[in-house]
């Protein structure tokens, strides 16, 4: 199944490295990729974004969510050429969106911290980009049940999901502001 | 592992993707939204050497003209998934909320869904139901099938290697004259269906008897089916709360020969098919739900 | 947390309050985890670094005729193809239990003549890019003679079966017995007997296995995803180096469950980087982990029980067979363990216990969290239910009777030496329930489980287990831990910074831990069988006790106070009186300097060993147990089968919580996993063959699935760890399953003897139960030993 030979009359069928521009945290990055090279590939190996993380290359676990235009999809799925011109935020890029000046990290990740909802920290990042995209389309506070229903394609191994869901509610309650 | 290496253009019409598929020919893929093909790709399970993305293609929001949904081929789950969203077609809402997980449905489009032809596919079931066309487009220009045309076993379609879906169309709900019900058995949440069950009831009039209805079941075996017309025909004329929604799944049932898997075995499948036919039908015929779905 | 003192005795409520141990409390790796910033193995490049990938068997029992590699080497860009000849020592000889009672089978690290399993690694590529090494992995072709195989336990133990190994599909054979079993049984007005079957499962960490391999000063350096870095003297010896120059480096662990406590990617990125001279990474994919990672043992178990009419134990018998798949990785280990467990937290006079690891031609089974004595608990809590059920008592009432208690004898004959609460998280958890579910529709029933366990921490006690800790106050105060401990995820670092800091009233912000190197570390042993708490705890509390007694002559003598009133607290040193004078750290360290006293200690926990007589099945076993009780509500949709789980209560005695929050993940955590275990998971194989490869059918439960878990701890204070911890990394897994079968007895009114409980082997038993009630007025009712499913 060697991809050279039998494309090579064919120029237009033949994987060229492309460059594309990514938008990724707020910064522009110029790389070379091949449009086989996912964009979960181009974060992590190239960008060195360690966040974005291999899990099940089928979409399933979660590991490698990021936010293309805020809402969350699983980077093993992606070609990198099809994000470009697109908004990408992986979750070290999440503390701009929301955290106080200078602050270490997001609101959402200190109520993470605060219910002690991680254990091995890997299922982490995946798990939060989500919750933070539902609770800025919802608006609101989202009810358990509605978490539940976002996150169920973000699979922790370790803790479950019951501190998890715990801190989601804390930061959406925090963030509606007292009742 | 990672996916064989493949030459990758990005078509800006539904137009230009056919042509480079009928330049192309079978080695050429159409990338909609990716979350079955990128996945099989990155097992090597499936090897295009060319990837025609058609997401730059776009895809304006469903529109209803008379009487009929229109809905792009690029619309994505989540369009259809949204609880506030009424473009007239709740039963493909329903079943597009049943579809994989936030992410899936983030990218997933209903196009890409039909021409992926899982034989699990809740929208599949949903547009059978409806008694859904397709809108395809080819080198000859468009032409219109049955979704009930479009699948064939075993994951295929009736596509030509250079066609290209461009959209789905379903009758409009009706208040007080369409119901619908949807029923699905998963082993764990938001996972593919072990059976899912559509059913869409139309009546001659507002709390008048039946005029249409329809059924279909997804993971039952090759393709989502729709129940044999006997079956359904049998229930036109028929005052809704006088329809036997058990006596029907059960026929359905017993016409079935689902195969099994790890998941659950072809004689489970057809005990669901009995149950959930019963109680998706049940619900089509008993009310007009605008319920939310508890996923 | 909660604890509920009119359930609990008075003298078991809590221990003393400390300053820092038993605080909910964040430490630097939740705070570097919830950042993203924690660096795993997967995340470590180097320059000039290959991509290496295993080429795996595609059949499960065959001659291997031969390999050709030739044109995987010419694929641009391949550094390296090795194959079973080029393994300078290819055999690694697991003596699990000690070479007490084990066959000694070796495995090859690359087969050679023969193939066992499905995924049995016999090539190794190294490239320098993935596509390239996945193409040459396509390339390589191998010529197989299929052989006859066995497939499952039962086939395997026929006479004449297919041999897996020349020594015979037995690899071990454990028993243990007390008292007079035939007596026992013959003083019986009751017996009750089962057969119950569990399956085979993953670990499903979401950190798939990797590792980077480089030679850094002529030493072979791996920094890897593992539990043990001792392996690090098996790599030395299939490289035939010495032990001195291979080192590993534990990277932090996105989870291990045990699944990282074999060696995984590591002899294959040594190989690569030692032939190739360059840097080596290895990732398995999440599909080749399926199909070829260790998995939990499957297990069939026989099981005998006589009790008279009040419901006490008189004789127990259990037969345990576990699938150990083609090799024999830790299956010694495992099915001691479950022989040592095999008739849970109750008093046996009479026991024959047997327990066997059989090998047949699929993926080997090891080390998995709860270890065998995880399994059996579905077996012993189900023998429980059905005396209940046959005797008409309560689940409650059945255990009471026969719980264990401290200064009694277990079936090896050895004496329960430390607290025994099984009872008290009886109470806790069936008060913290409350009211039972009752069906909220005509096609619902409800039921509650309850179920108890008894969960082994710290490795039996012949291996003469020992662990050391390293600690330096720096000269501005700040600590320095040094430990050869690996962390999975769930704070194993952590807790040695809770205690140091306990200790020696160092904030927690100033202490610094550097853990899971072979070289730079002193060893702590691996980080399994829920031992690090007790072994590492102790040695990090031994450490910083010495430590503080080799400073605290020198506060004494500048604050002129007695030795014995120097207090450590919150960075002063002094009398423990708010207005006395007092140092701070470096300036206690300042003056140990100026007088030549070192602020540094190494020192070494050794737990207490002892032995035990494989043949006459008694002896020594666990250093201790912690004791549980979980309680599960559920509703069954009686068309389809599904269970719901609506309640979920565990209750444990942890002895002492060092910190609850990690805690009560460590419990919500494992019985989610047990969750997953009861009613989904499952790893299917047919005639050898894996049945799915893919992460989507390998159902590991997600956020929807099931409800909270309500965590309830008691803390006896009289565990074997640091400050009477007792372990909870494992313990929490065990009664998932056994709770969920007795909820699911009480709504169908049958017993599942098998797991996963799927939907449609829960509508099997409501069927059954359906047809027994159907047929109930027919004839003369009997109650038979055995009217449960037998499927």
């Amino acid at each position: 199944m060697s991809p050279t030979g039998e494309g090579e009359e064919n120029t237009v069928a033949r994987a060229e490295p492309m460059r594309l521009t990514l938008q990724v945290n707020g910064t522009v990055h110029d790389v070379i990729a091949e449009p086989s090279d996912t964009l979960l590939d181009v974060l992590h190996d190239r960008l060195g974004l360690g966040e974005v993380r291999y899990g099940c290359g089928e979409g399933v676990c979660g590991t490698c969510t990021v936010l293309l235009d805020g809402e969350p999809v699983s980077a093993c799925l992606m070609l990198a050429l099809q994000a470009e011109g697109r908004e990408l935020t992986t979750l070290s890029g999440l503390v701009a969106l929301g955290g106080e000046p200078g602050a270490e990290m997001h609101p959402l990740q200190e109520c993470f911290l605060e219910e002690g909802a991680l254990q091995c920290g890997f299922c982490t990042p995946g798990l939060v980009l989500a919750a933070y995209s539902l609770v800025e389309r919802v608006g609101g506070e989202p009810s358990e049940e509605e978490i539940r229903y976002e996150l169920v394609g973000n699979l922790c191994r370790c803790t479950g999901y019951t501190k998890v869901v715990q801190a989601v509610r804390r930061y959406a309650g925090s963030k509606a502001g007292p009742k | 592992m990672v996916a064989v290496p493949f030459a990758y253009r990005r078509a800006e019409s539904f137009e230009e993707a056919v042509s480079l598929l009928a330049e192309h020919g079978e080695d050429a893929k159409l990338l909609a939204g990716g979350q079955s093909l990128v996945a099989m790709m990155n097992l090597r399970l499936a090897r295009p050497t060319l990837l025609v993305d058609l997401n730059p293609i776009g895809s304006p929001p469903p529109s209803v003209v008379g009487g009929q949904v229109r809905i792009p081929a690029l619309t994505r789950h989540k369009t259809l998934a949204d609880p506030r969203a009424s473009f007239g077609a709740p039963l493909l809402s329903v079943a597009a909320r049943h579809v994989g997980n936030v992410r899936v449905r983030a990218r997933g489009t209903i196009g890409g869904s039909l021409a992926h032809a899982d034989p699990t596919a809740e929208l599949a079931a949903a547009c059978l139901a409806l008694g859904g066309t397709v809108s395809v487009l080819g080198p000859g220009g468009t032409r219109e099938l049955l979704v009930d045309e479009l699948l064939v076993p075993y994951s295929t379609t009736a596509l030509e290697p250079d066609e290209v879906i461009t959209g789905v169309t379903v009758p409009v709900h009706v208040a007080g004259r369409t119901g619908f019900g949807f029923h699905e058995m998963v082993r764990r949440s938001s996972d593919l269906a072990i059976v899912a069950v559509a059913a869409h009831v139309e009546l001659a009039e507002a709390g008048g008897t039946i005029a249409t209805a329809r059924v279909a079941v997804a993971g039952v075996g090759e393709r989502v089916v729709l129940a044999p017309a006997e079956l359904t025909e049998g229930l036109r004329g028929m005052p809704a709360g006088e329809a036997d929604a058990e006596g029907l799944g059960r026929a359905l049932a017993a016409g079935l020969r689902p195969s099994g898997d790890v998941h659950a075995s072809g004689e489970y499948r057809r005990r669901l098919v009995s149950v959930l036919t019963r109680r998706a039908l049940g619900d089509a015929l008993g009310r007009t739900p605008t319920r939310e779905v508890a996923a | 947390m909660t604890l509920t003192p009119d359930v609990v005795a008075p003298e078991h409520l809590p221990v003393e309050a400390m300053d820092v141990v038993g605080r909910r409390l964040v430490h630097h790796d939740f705070v570097e985890k919830v950042k993203g910033s924690l660096a795993y193995a997967a995340d470590w490049q180097l320059p000039g670094m290959l991509f290496g990938r295993v080429v795996r068997a595609q059949v499960p029992s065959a001659r291997l005729v031969s390999i050709d590699v030739e044109a995987a080497r010419g694929v641009p860009g391949v550094a390296a193809v090795l194959t079973a000849a080029d393994v300078p020592h290819n055999s690694i000889v697991e003596v699990a239990s000690g070479g007490l009672g084990e066959a000694e089978v070796p495995m090859p690290v690359l087969a050679g003549e023969r193939v066992r399993y499905v995924g049995e690694p016999i090539a190794v590529i190294a490239a320098t890019s993935l596509q390239a090494a996945d193409e040459a992995a396509e390339l390589v072709t191998v010529d197989y003679e299929d052989l006859p195989g066995v497939y499952d336990v039962d086939a395997a133990l026929e006479s004449g079966a297919p041999l897996v190994h020349e020594s015979g599909n037995v690899l071990v054979n454990w028993r243990i017995a007390c008292g007079d079993v035939a007596a026992g049984f013959g003083e019986a007005e009751e017996i009750v007997e089962a057969e119950y079957r569990s399956q085979r499962v993953e670990h499903a960490y979401l950190e798939p296995e990797a590792g980077v391999a480089y030679i850094d000063n002529g030493v072979l350096t791996l920094r890897v995803a593992t539990q043990v870095i001792e392996h690090a003297g098996t790599i030395a010896r299939i490289l035939n180096l010495p032990m001195n120059r291979v080192r590993v480096i534990a990277t932090y662990m996105g989870g291990g469950f045990g699944g990282k406590e074999d060696m995984t990617v590591e002899p294959y990125i040594a190989l690569l980087a030692w032939y190739t001279r360059r840097p080596v990474k290895m990732v398995w994919d999440r599909q080749e982990s399926l199909v070829a990672s260790t998995k939990r043992h499957p297990f069939v178990m026989r099981y005998r029980t006589g009790v008279k009419r009040d419901g006490t134990i008189t004789a127990w018998e259990a037969d345990i067979v576990g699938d150990a798949g083609a090799y024999p990785c830790l299956s010694p280990r495992v099915l001691f363990a479950a022989a040592a467990c095999a008739c849970g937290p109750y008093r046996v006079p009479n026991a024959a216990i047997t327990a066997k690891a059989v090998f047949t031609n699929q993926v080997p089974t090891s080390a998995f969290r709860g270890f065998g004595a995880m399994q059996v608990t579905l077996a012993y809590e189900g023998q429980m239910d059905l005396v209940a059920e046959r005797l008409g008592l309560s689940a409650a009432e059945v255990r009471e009777r026969n719980f264990v208690a401290k200064g009694d004898l277990l079936p090896t004959g050895e004496l329960l030496e430390t607290a025994v609460h099984v009872s008290d998280t009886l109470r806790v958890a069936l008060a913290e329930a409350g009211e039972p579910p009752r069906p909220s529709s005509p096609g619902l029933l409800t039921g509650r489980g309850v179920a108890c366990n008894r969960q082994p921490y710290g490795r039996t006690r012949w291996f003469r287990d020992r662990a050391s800790a390293w600690m330096t106050l720096e000269a501005d105060g700040t600590l320095l831990i040094r430990s050869g401990i690996t962390d999975l995820g769930g704070g194993q670092a952590a807790s040695l910074c809770q205690i140091a800091a306990e200790v020696l009233g160092v904030p927690l912000e100033a202490i610094s831990v550097h853990i899971g190197d072979s070289a730079l570390n002193p060893p702590a042993g691996g980080t399994y069988a829920t031992r690090q708490l007790y072994m590492s705890g102790n040695a990090a509390l031994k450490a910083a006790t010495e430590l503080k007694d080799q400073l605290a002559p020198v506060a004494a003598e500048m604050l002129d106070i007695a030795v014995g009133d120097v207090s450590f607290r919150n960075g002063r040193v002094g009398l423990d009186e708010p207005s006395a004078p007092f140092l701070t750290v470096p300036e206690l360290v300042a003056a140990c300097s100026a007088r030549g006293v070192s602020t540094t200690v190494l020192s070494t926990f050794e737990a207490p060993s002892a032995s035990f007589d494989p043949r006459s099945g008694q002896g020594s076993t666990f250093p201790d147990y912690t004791y549980g009780t979980h309680v599960a509500d559920v509703e069954i949709d009686r068309e389809t089968g599904e269970v719901r789980v609506l309640r979920y209560v565990a209750c444990h005695d942890v002895g002492r919580a060092i910190n609850p929050l990690r805690v009560e993940g460590q419990v919500q955590g494992g019985v989610m996993q047990g969750l997953g275990y009861a009613l989904t998971e499952e790893i299917v194989i047919e005639d050898g063959v894996p049945q799915s490869m893919l992460f989507a059918d390998y159902l590991v439960p997600t956020a929807l699935d099931f409800p909270d878990v309500e965590v309830c701890l008691i803390e006896s204070g009289e565990g074997k760890g640091p400050l009477g911890a007792r372990g909870i990394g494992e313990p929490a897994i065990g009664p998932v399953a056994a709770a969920i079968a007795a909820a699911v007895h009480q709504a169908v009114g049958l017993h599942p003897l098998r797991t996963p409980m799927t939907p449609e082997r829960v509508l099997a038993l409501i069927d059954q139960a359906d047809g027994g009630r159907a047929t109930a007025g027919a004839g003369p009712t009997s109650t038979t030993k055995k009217e449960q499913e037998k499927t």
